[in-house]
């Protein structure tokens, strides 16, 4: 058995050489730099906790983090609840429609929202030839813009573990529940819902935790105004050279979003959310 | 430049500095320098020398490089038989020092700024300019420092789009912070460089003070609040190209920006859609830098910079690329058409202050803090 454990472990060896080296070790010397540049301790954390700018950048990314992540499980809900239940013969294509957008950069995605959202793109210029509107609307460089755009990164994120969670779900249940008199929703609500609730959270925990660390969709779309954690480090290490606090910022960002997992972990079973497959 | 070049730059800079503190060793150092494709290998057994008959000028890359190749290269090699090449790799101050100490250095003439001038004289990495052989009456005054010597001017200006402006034009900086009466969306530099002069102004300050102002917490701060009233109409620029797409997709209807930006965006607008005021500008020098034991010599290397003086070929180098001309007797050979474009002739120099590399030094890094702060918090 030991001798089997061993063999386990040898074939994980060359993935995990390559944490070690190109993860795990960056990342301790990251830790390193927040502690000793420009001087040794805790004065970059410190100057972080005590500056306003840096605080509203955390609570800004956890605002367009969390909006993201709701937005993303509701749309990401009703596609997976479509996809699962059903549309049968159409099942691969749309699998596939949702998979699509993964071959695309993430940078021409969003700059394709600058294109549809712009003062005078293509959402503005069509509401305006239809007289709905007279004046522009303000879609982006703004949180609004910010939001929309990084939902539509995101919904895959939300699509998928809600589909390998609703494709272990047994029909049998719903229509025994609807053979014995439920209404359509309150079978769903009652008896569908529930069993979906590790997909929700898997989706959500997934969403929000890549929303966190997320740069290119916010600096393009944000104007410089929804200034995310992500970008502000960019900031302090491109603009100013400063290692510290720029370190010191990514450790903090690296710790808020280990807390939120811990805390998740409170709820539900991280084990069955992050690894379930149907 | 491409985005690797930068991270490259980047990552030299880096590198410099850990040299410096002793973090790394200078074997280390230039190892690293040399993965990087910064320091060529071959250059690292011995001096690299290029032929004496050969001078390396090295600035930014792009555009800037075919021009400075057309404009300064073909003449130099026609006049004097020396054949000049251009490097477009970016001569960050933090590569010309690393260069420098490594000891293989292969660049003569670098386009540099003032500040990284000064900081770079004070490393002892670079030549004192030879003033015998540079002609100060040549350049604008206080551009003449004692490490750097400038080579062009580029303003922070005040553009607009008469068009989408439904305030009237705007004839002052009183006018841009002004949402009530001129509305829409206004651009900003993400950082400040530039960009405080412009809000003290708008209060009212004469040219003169601007910086007297600044030199106090209260006229930081006062600058700060000005565009903290503004934030809802603002967008912010990070790089040069950015400012101009706000302009052309009309996402904007003024702000302040780069005059080589401007220079682009009045021949690529459609007329009437785009203006620019010097009233209120900053205007910026370039610097020629020399790194200390240039393969050519500083003498050659000066002479190069005297050469690069001359009026016509500043003027050539304005038309082609909207750097400015420093060197006051340019702005009359500037075409009639072009002239108010030109951030140096003298009608545009009256209205226009020098920008304040000191003040940067001393005050920069705590300003920026609390402009991050004024347009998200």
């Amino acid at each position: 058995m030991t001798s089997d454990k061993a063999r386990y472990w040898l074939l994980a060896l060359p993935a995990l050489a390559v944490m070690a080296i190109f993860y795990i070790w960056p990342l301790v010397n990251i830790w390193a730099i927040s502690v000793t540049e420009p001087v040794p301790g805790f004065g970059n954390y410190v100057q972080g906790a005590e500056s306003q700018a840096v605080t509203t950048s955390f609570v800004i990314t956890f605002r367009v983090a969390a909006l993201t992540t709701v937005f993303c499980v509701i749309l990401g809900y009703i596609c997976a609840y479509a996809i699962a239940n059903t549309i049968r013969r159409a099942k691969p294509l749309l699998i596939a429609l949702v998979l699509l957008p993964f071959w695309v950069s993430v940078l021409i995605r969003s700059f394709s929202w600058i294109v549809l959202l712009g003062r005078s793109g293509i959402v503005n210029d069509a509401l305006r030839d239809v007289g709905v509107i007279e004046r522009p609307l303000r879609l982006m460089h703004n949180e609004f813009g910010v939001v929309l755009a990084m939902v539509h990164v995101m919904l895959p994120f939300a699509v998928l573990p809600l589909l390998a969670n609703m494709r272990g779900i047994s029909p049998a249940y719903t229509d025994a529940a609807r053979g014995l008199g439920a209404s359509e929703l309150t079978a769903f609500r009652l008896v569908y819902l529930p069993q979906t609730l590790p997909g929700i959270g898997s989706a959500a925990l997934l969403v929000f935790v890549l929303s966190l660390g997320f740069y290119i969709t916010p600096a393009l779309l944000g104007g410089g105004r929804v200034l995310m954690v992500s970008e502000y480090i960019t900031y302090q290490i491109q603009e100013f050279l400063n290692w510290g606090l720029g370190s010191a910022l990514s450790v903090a960002l690296l710790v808020a979003t280990a807390l939120v997992l811990v805390i998740a972990g409170r709820f539900l079973n991280l084990k069955n959310a992050l690894l379930e497959r149907s | 430049m491409s985005h690797d070049n930068d991270f490259k730059r980047d990552l030299a800079e880096i590198a410099a500095h850990k040299l410096r503190e002793g973090r790394i060793t200078k074997r280390g150092f230039l190892q690293a320098m040399a993965a990087l494709g910064v320091i060529p290998m071959a250059g690292l057994g011995g001096r690299a020398m290029a032929a004496p008959s050969e001078l390396v000028i090295v600035n930014w890359g792009g555009t800037a490089a075919d021009v400075i190749k057309e404009v300064l290269g073909d003449t130099y090699k026609e006049a004097t038989g020396i054949d000049v090449v251009i490097d477009g790799s970016g001569p960050s101050a933090g590569r010309i020092r690393a260069m420098v100490e490594s000891g293989a250095v292969v660049w003569d003439v670098c386009d540099s700024g003032p500040g990284s001038a000064i900081i770079l004289g004070e490393a002892g990495v670079t030549e004192p300019m030879n003033y015998d052989i540079i002609d100060r009456t040549k350049m604008m005054e206080g551009t003449d420092w004692e490490y750097g010597a400038g080579n062009y001017v580029y303003s922070y200006v005040l553009a607009y789009n008469p068009k989408l402006s439904e305030g009237g034009v705007p004839t002052s900086w009183a006018d841009v912070f002004d949402t009530k009466n001129f509305p829409g969306m206004r651009t900003f530099r993400k950082a400040v460089r530039g960009m405080l002069e412009c809000a003290t102004m708008a209060q009212g300050v004469p040219l003169a003070e601007v910086y007297d102002v600044l030199s106090t917490e209260d006229g930081i701060d006062a600058a700060i609040e000005q565009f903290r009233k503004i934030r809802e109409n603002v967008i912010v620029w990070g790089s040069g190209s950015e400012s101009q797409n706000l302009f052309l997709q009309e996402e904007v209807v003024m702000g302040n920006i780069w005059s080589t930006r401007a220079h682009l965006l009045k021949d690529e607008m459609d007329e009437g859609t785009f203006a620019v005021s010097f009233d209120g500008g900053v205007m910026s020098p370039g610097t020629w830098v020399v790194p200390k034991g240039n393969p050519a010599g500083a003498e050659e290397a000066m002479k190069f910079i005297a050469f690069a003086q001359d009026p016509a070929l500043q003027v050539k180098w304005f038309e082609l690329i909207g750097s400015a001309p420093i060197n006051p007797a340019a702005a009359p050979l500037v075409p009639e058409s072009m002239s108010r474009w030109n951030p140096t002739s003298p009608e545009n120099v009256a209205t226009q202050i020098l920008y304040n590399d000191e003040w940067y030094a001393a005050n920069q890094i705590a300003a920026e803090e609390k402009y991050v702060n004024a347009l998200i918090n």
